[in-house]
């Protein structure tokens, strides 16, 4: 008799999922998805929409802090490059949608390979500063760039028509970045159970380990932040879609703060913790604001009147209390409910 | 040849407030290991506070400058007790974060308690003018240069002479075997705390009386990380000499090539300089045995 669930073979600790429960679940997720635009609110939907395209952004930096280790303050930076190339591809050169999307990924890439670079020979902390510095050295060129980048004016742009789809309308629009996202987390996925992923699990845990068992950490470490830009690129050409206005203000140095927070509240170095993270981290000062609003009075009134302060506050609570509190994040928190539900009425 | 005097005068002032602040991270950094994201934010909100106090005393100069380091170790030593020191033995990456979190929160404060509008900081004769060679001068602002001489003075015998400073130097080379030999860890780290707020609410107080007292002021703290790793993070004496160093390469470029360069100068130059040694000027170079 068997005494127990044991993997026996390699492909069984690899594969995405070897349970039908999780696999029915996850298309549910999907098929609601499709169709919650036909069913919630205008605002709900913008909402959901936000969620989608920070989620490729935190992915981004889930590969990058999540995965390899390395602490990247300058993600903002990618996302910002990643939106100008899109805007200045679609407005100056008039490419095409698609084509201008595949830029917004490859000049964040090609600037990833620069910040990278030093990443070999920097340690964390060094690391940190220097992608905080390649922030500020961003936000200056662009911000000198004249006519080309539209200076201190920013650019306007027009939500463009994919596969003769009209994205103008906030369903079509919230579809893409349904498409989008469920792409890139596929991607995030396989990468993770890659001889790619766990090389830069690998360098995480202890880099001259990893270099003695055979992995190239120059190779993985930039190959790392290129993805990492990429990705990050993708999802700062949707914010740009999303908002229709390419500005150095829409990309505070918060952005960069937020994504942090999402990663770690999530859980680090795990794909559904960049999930779960994103939903909590976004829906919070929704959330904030609606408590306060019940509670009425002086509250709603400082929640509308300095509604920015509130929002970064609850960011850098939410930081510290899950560091403080339970490192492991939301993720651990939902394996613990998830351990409870199958053993209960056993404890384990 | 005038113009060249002014620009390195004035920027030796601000780099001064560079070097304070740098200084702070290398004390942080020194006696604990972990670079404090909050420094600016600890600043900032001290040089508020320090503000209001002034302001309902009617303190001069002096007096302002020891509302400031009160101020600034109180409010260290409330960040240790409350925020760090329950973090004590987590892994650095954790640790760290923690920083970038508080640093979010305390500018929060600052906006939500007193407000986005720039406020004087008002301090008797601080405004007047005095003629180093022919060039003229603030006094606040060679009152900073001073304070950055007599802080570097003061750490350089500190860290050599006293017990205390043995003790911290001995936590940053080994923490283990200073806990073994009986130095209290959590001890040594609140007295880095308390001692790098104050000489960050030092530097935000100045700042604050010299341009003006604004939620902006947190950016010295990024302003001074350039000079923190120029100067190597272990090296507390090396970090305020860096900070003039960038402060007068930051006013040349200014005053020479473009103000967008100006900004950027400092991060451009620490680029370079971590190219070629990765460890900072000063730092000690770690070699790893494998």
């Amino acid at each position: 008799m068997r005494s127990g669930y044991f993997k026996e073979r390699f492909d069984q600790l690899t594969v995405l999922t070897d349970s039908t429960a999780v696999r029915v679940w996850s298309l549910v997720l999907v098929a609601a998805m499709i169709v919650a635009p036909f069913v919630v609110s205008g605002y709900m939907l913008s909402h959901l929409t936000v969620i989608l395209f920070t989620l490729v952004g935190v992915l981004g930096l889930t590969i990058l802090t999540g995965f390899t280790g390395l602490i990247s303050l300058g993600h903002v930076a990618f996302m910002m490059l990643g939106a100008y190339a899109y805007a200045i591809a679609i407005t100056r050169f008039g490419w095409p949608p698609l084509p201008a999307m595949l830029l917004a990924g490859i000049v964040p890439a090609v600037f990833g390979l620069v910040v990278g670079l030093p990443s070999l020979r920097l340690q964390g902390l060094y690391l940190a500063i220097t992608t905080l510095a390649f922030t500020y050295i961003v936000n200056a060129t662009i911000l000198a760039g004249g006519k080309f980048t539209g200076a201190g004016r920013g650019i306007s742009i027009k939500r463009p028509v994919i596969f003769g789809i009209n994205l103008a309308s906030d369903r079509a629009f919230y579809w893409f970045c349904l498409l989008v996202a469920v792409l890139v987390l596929f991607a995030t996925l396989n990468l993770r159970r890659s001889y790619v992923g766990r090389a830069l699990v690998a360098i995480r845990d202890n880099d001259i380990a990893a270099r003695t068992m055979g992995i190239n950490l120059w190779r993985y470490k930039l190959l790392a932040f290129v993805l990492s830009a990429f990705i990050t690129g993708i999802a700062g050409s949707l914010m740009a879609m999303f908002i229709s206005y390419v500005t150095v203000e829409g990309f505070p140095f918060l952005l960069s703060i937020e994504a942090l927070a999402i990663i770690i509240v999530g859980g680090l170095g795990s794909v559904l913790g960049a999930v779960l993270g994103t939903i909590f981290i976004v829906s919070l000062p929704e959330v904030t604001s609606a408590l306060f609003g019940l509670l009425g009075g002086r509250l709603a009134e400082i929640m509308t009147t300095s509604a920015n302060e509130i929002k970064s506050m609850l960011y850098g609570v939410a930081i510290i209390a899950f560091l403080r509190l339970d490192p492991r994040g939301l993720r651990g928190i939902w394996q613990d409910v998830r351990h409870a539900w199958v053993h209960w009425p056993l404890r384990f | 040849m005038r113009f060249l005097a002014e620009l390195i005068l004035t920027g030796l002032s601000v780099g001064a407030i560079y070097g304070l602040v740098a200084m702070a991270f290398a004390v942080t950094y020194k006696s604990t290991g972990i670079v404090n994201f909050a420094q600016g934010e600890v600043g900032m909100l001290a040089a508020y506070c320090s503000w209001s106090i002034a302001m309902t005393l009617g303190a001069g100069g002096l007096g302002t400058i020891v509302i400031a380091l009160v101020a600034g170790t109180v409010l260290g030593l409330l960040v240790e007790r409350l925020i760090m020191r329950p973090m004590l033995g987590e892994p650095v990456l954790s640790v760290v974060l923690v920083t970038v979190g508080l640093a979010v929160v305390l500018r929060s404060i600052v906006m939500l308690a007193w407000g986005a509008s720039p406020h004087k900081f008002e301090v008797a004769g601080a405004d007047a003018i005095v003629h180093v060679a022919e060039i003229g001068i603030r006094t606040s602002q060679i009152g900073v240069i001073v304070a950055l001489v007599l802080a570097l003075l003061g750490f350089w015998v500190f860290l050599r002479y006293s017990r205390f400073g043995v003790a911290m130097r001995a936590v940053a080379a080994d923490e283990n075997t200073a806990r073994l030999m009986g130095v209290s860890t959590a001890r040594v780290q609140s007295v880095a705390w308390a001692a790098s707020s104050a000489l960050a609410s030092l530097a935000g107080t100045f700042f604050a009386v010299i341009y003006g007292l604004s939620p902006t002021i947190f950016e010295i703290g990024l302003k001074a990380f350039p000079a923190t790793v120029l100067g190597g993070f272990d090296a507390v004496l090396g970090s305020g000499v860096s900070g003039l160093v960038i402060g007068v390469v930051e006013n040349l470029v200014g005053g020479y090539l473009s103000s967008t360069l100006k900004e950027i100068s400092g991060f451009v130059l620490i680029l370079i300089v971590l190219m070629v040694r990765p460890f900072g000027l000063f730092g000690e170079k770690r070699i790893e045995r494998v």
